[in-house]
């Protein structure tokens, strides 16, 4: 056989092989994904939009449905149609409300996701970018008795890695309890999730502080006369009695609060000491155990050795142990310099 | 019995403190037990005073680590390391080839004759099984009775964890871990014990990487066909002052194309198939200390020595009887060795080898030792040249190259041939012992699969193509 033909043959064959199995943009990926694009996905998009749309105090419209399944205005109206006559949801003067069931199935997909992507942080190494996508496929194949075992196996977690929490078996969502802003710690950030108004003077009073739920606000100190926090960017100072009528809740340590004026590890010079101060919440699952594993938790002393002829990794003196880290994962552990 | 409402009241309760416990009571835990710790210490352990004495360890430590000075001692340990293994085997090799195959071999003959054993018992068991296992322990054995210890010593030392440390830059940069240089040594060593000694990297996704790559380092089975092959045919190619160095530097050259491919798979599967493993580093540096060397070389020999060459031996005893079976049991009057040479020569066209080549490498998958070997068996048994060889089915080793190579070349053995079969013999699946130590390590069927069958398609690609290019331009 002519060499020439089947150099030419070879390298069509090739060609072909990596155009088919080329991970996720290659033919076979797309024609899975095509093909996941099933009746019930829609459903289920659809039903997660309204939920979302309502919780954050916006209306879904069939437009704005279209626009999240990727589907012509006839074809979202027909599966409205099919929803309605299953008892997903309501349509009644162009309002569009979830049913009990509807609400149910919402949550249940939704949990789903939040749960594969705390799943995806914590025990593989999928880059964090990819998270969400595939939390996307994955919260329409998972079935509840599959999320619970999911849960069961993560310890019952209660947020994703993203911060929003994730409901429970029986749908609950945001089932926890607030805790007063009298009884926060000092310096622990939280957030406003309510501000009860009664008495009504007390909210007004609130409301014209310029809080409001959603805010993140940090404790400075508390007296039995007043009470010093930030929220919005401002100190402000109220009498406990109103204080206390603004319900907060712990940030998932998850968001990073002035966590950039902080030193990080990999910026100490060989030589120098440092005590560590927090490891960043960036910094998850098995990485994180094993940064703790070997001691490394606020208050222990860290000096910087030497460095590897390629600049990384840098051996660091931790209890005792010379353990070398690499560079991105000292730029996780902050740290507070200590003086020579 | 629990009152419902209590019950219930429980069970909210658990879950508020849940909520407000956080995310990070792990660190909590973790920082209390640290706390502990260390106030368990201070009552309890007295510490000599702080002396300002002289830090041997970081003075040594300055030295290994340093940017120039630190890969220089690199190499020259290396160096010596492998120089020491290659010179002091060949001595005892040759006095185990002798005992086994000169003088053991003939021997056995004259038993069973004796004895008056079946011809095809005597085959199967003497000239087969016998012969292949012989092979291999004396090709295999004194290389690694020599690399480990010495690997050993170092790694007792405290100077291997210092190799991880300088070379974990270049590794970092194809998705690997610094101490896959340490279990690609190994690999050189021997590519199952080089799948064991991946057990050091304790990130999931990198010693997956380590694992599959491991077939990639060169190992020791694989060296005397290269050496071989390349002084034959490629050394012949230059002046004569300059055959010795054009037939190392080729065999180099393919060590280090190996080396290559272990960056270039490595990078590959690790943005890949491998994404979605888990990834931490941790690389410790413990302290120097004197080797212990009794101690050190007893147990390298009894834990990776022994363990590697008692796998190899359960696996050549096996192929020695197929190879012998194959080249002597009839199929319509030809054996069946000739009828898979003739179906496989037209692959073996393509991919610039031969039938043979190919034949050799399905029975030699327990043991790259017997490669050679093989090959000459089966062109003698399909060139039908009587007069040479050891007897039909019966491996052997020629004293002299100029022998070897007519024989080849009788064979249909071109310049193609030798450089294919180098390069064929670099890439392509492991053999049975690392496999299995694959699977035992990984304890996964799909990644035994992929990290026997990725090289496999890779040698054909890489072969094919040097063999239609080679064709296009040579004619």
């Amino acid at each position: 056989m002519n060499p020439l033909t089947t150099l030419l043959l070879a390298t069509v064959v090739i060609a072909m092989a990596v155009l088919i199995w080329w991970p996720e943009r290659g033919v076979l990926a797309r024609w899975r994904k095509t093909r996941s694009r099933a009746e019930h996905v829609y459903r289920e998009d659809a039903l997660k939009h309204i939920h979302k749309s309502h919780i954050s105090g916006r209306r879904p419209t069939l437009e704005s449905i279209a626009g999240v399944i990727h589907l012509s205005l006839n074809e979202t109206a027909a599966i409205l149609a099919d929803m309605q006559v299953d008892e997903l949801l309501r349509i009644a003067e162009g309002e569009i409300a979830l049913t009990a069931k509807g609400r149910e199935s919402a949550l249940h997909i939704i949990r789903a996701h939040r749960l594969w992507e705390r799943y995806l942080a914590e025990e593989t190494g999928w880059e964090e970018a990819s998270w969400h996508g595939q939390a996307e496929e994955m919260e329409h194949r998972l079935q509840p008795a599959e999320l619970d075992a999911l849960s069961a196996q993560l310890g019952f977690p209660t947020h994703d890695p993203h911060g929003d929490p994730i409901p429970d078996r029986t749908g609950q969502l945001m089932a926890y309890d607030s805790q007063t802003l009298t009884t926060l710690d000092a310096d622990t950030p939280a957030r406003i999730v309510h501000l009860e108004d009664e008495p009504e003077t007390v909210y007004a009073q609130l409301v014209a502080e310029g809080l409001y739920p959603g805010q993140i606000v940090r404790l400075i100190g508390s007296s039995p006369e007043r009470v010093r926090f930030w929220a919005g960017g401002n100190e402000h100072i109220l009498a406990p009695i109103m204080a206390e009528n603004i319900h907060v809740v712990l940030l998932p340590e998850m968001i990073e609060v002035d966590l950039d004026k902080k030193e990080r590890l990999g910026s100490l010079p060989p030589g120098a000491t440092a005590e560590v101060v927090a490891l960043s919440p960036t910094c998850r699952g098995s990485e994180r155990r094993r940064l703790l594993d070997l001691g490394l938790t606020p208050g222990t002393l860290v000096q910087a050795e030497f460095q590897s002829p390629g600049g990384d990794p840098t051996a660091y003196r931790i209890r005792g142990a010379l353990i070398a880290l690499r560079q991105e994962q000292a730029d996780r552990i902050q740290i507070k310099r200590m003086e020579a | 019995m629990i009152n419902n409402d209590k019950h219930a009241d429980l069970l909210q309760t658990a879950k508020q403190l849940r909520w407000q416990a956080g995310q990070n009571f792990h660190d909590q835990l973790m920082e209390d037990i640290y706390a502990e710790a260390a106030r368990l210490a201070d009552r309890s352990v007295t510490r000599p005073d702080e002396k300002p004495r002289f830090d041997l360890d970081r003075t040594i430590d300055q030295i290994v680590t340093h940017p120039r000075w630190g890969f220089l001692l690199m190499i020259l340990l290396f160096t010596l390391v492998f120089w020491i293994t290659i010179s002091g085997a060949n001595v005892p090799s040759g006095w185990l080839a002798t005992l086994f195959l000169d003088m053991g071999h003939p021997w056995l003959k004259e038993m069973s004759a004796l004895i008056g054993l079946p011809w095809w018992l005597d085959g199967v068991l003497i000239d087969g099984m016998y012969l292949a296992t012989a092979w291999v322990i004396s090709v295999m054995l004194p290389p690694m009775a020599i690399f480990f210890p010495l690997f050993t010593l170092l790694e007792d030392f405290g100077y291997l964890p210092r190799v991880a440390f300088n070379l974990d830059n270049i590794f970092k940069k194809s998705g690997a871990h610094g101490k896959q240089a340490l279990s690609m040594m190994m690999g050189f060593g021997c590519n199952a014990a080089g799948v064991i000694a991946t057990r050091i990297i304790d990130s999931p996704r990198e010693r997956l990487i380590a694992i599959i790559t491991n077939n990639f380092a060169l190992c020791n089975g694989r060296w005397p066909t290269q050496i071989l092959v390349a002084s034959l045919f490629l050394g012949t190619l230059v002046p004569a002052y300059l055959a010795g160095f054009a037939s190392a530097m080729a065999v180099v050259g393919v060590a280090l194309l190996g080396v290559f491919l272990t960056f270039a798979i490595s990078w590959g599967l690790s943005r890949t198939m491998l994404q979605g493993e888990v990834s931490t580093f941790s690389l410790e540096l413990p302290p120097y200390r004197p080797p212990r060397v009794w101690q050190t070389i007893y147990t390298s020999l009894i834990d990776r020595t022994i363990f590697v060459l008692w796998r190899a031996i359960v696996f050549a005893l096996p192929a020695g009887a197929v190879i012998w079976l194959a080249a002597n049991g009839t199929i319509g009057g030809i054996s069946i060795a000739e009828h898979m040479i003739a179906f496989l020569d037209p692959i073996g066209w393509f991919l610039g080898l031969n039938g043979i080549i190919l034949v050799a490498y399905i029975v030699a998958i327990p043991a790259n030792e017997i490669v050679i070997p093989t090959i000459l068996m089966l062109i003698v048994l399909s060139t039908s040249m009587g007069d040479a060889g050891a007897g039909t089915g019966v491996m052997f080793e020629l004293e002299s190259g100029a022998e070897t190579l007519s024989l080849l070349q009788n064979g249909g053995w071109t310049t193609l041939t030798a450089i294919n079969l180098m390069i064929f013999s670099l890439i392509h699946n492991p053999c049975s012992t690392t496999i299995y130590t694959i699977y035992k390590e990984t304890g996964s069927k799909k990644w035994t699969l992929v990290a026997s069958l990725l090289p496999l398609a890779l040698g054909f690609v890489v072969t094919f193509f040097v063999a239609q290019i080679w064709y296009l331009f040579a004619g």
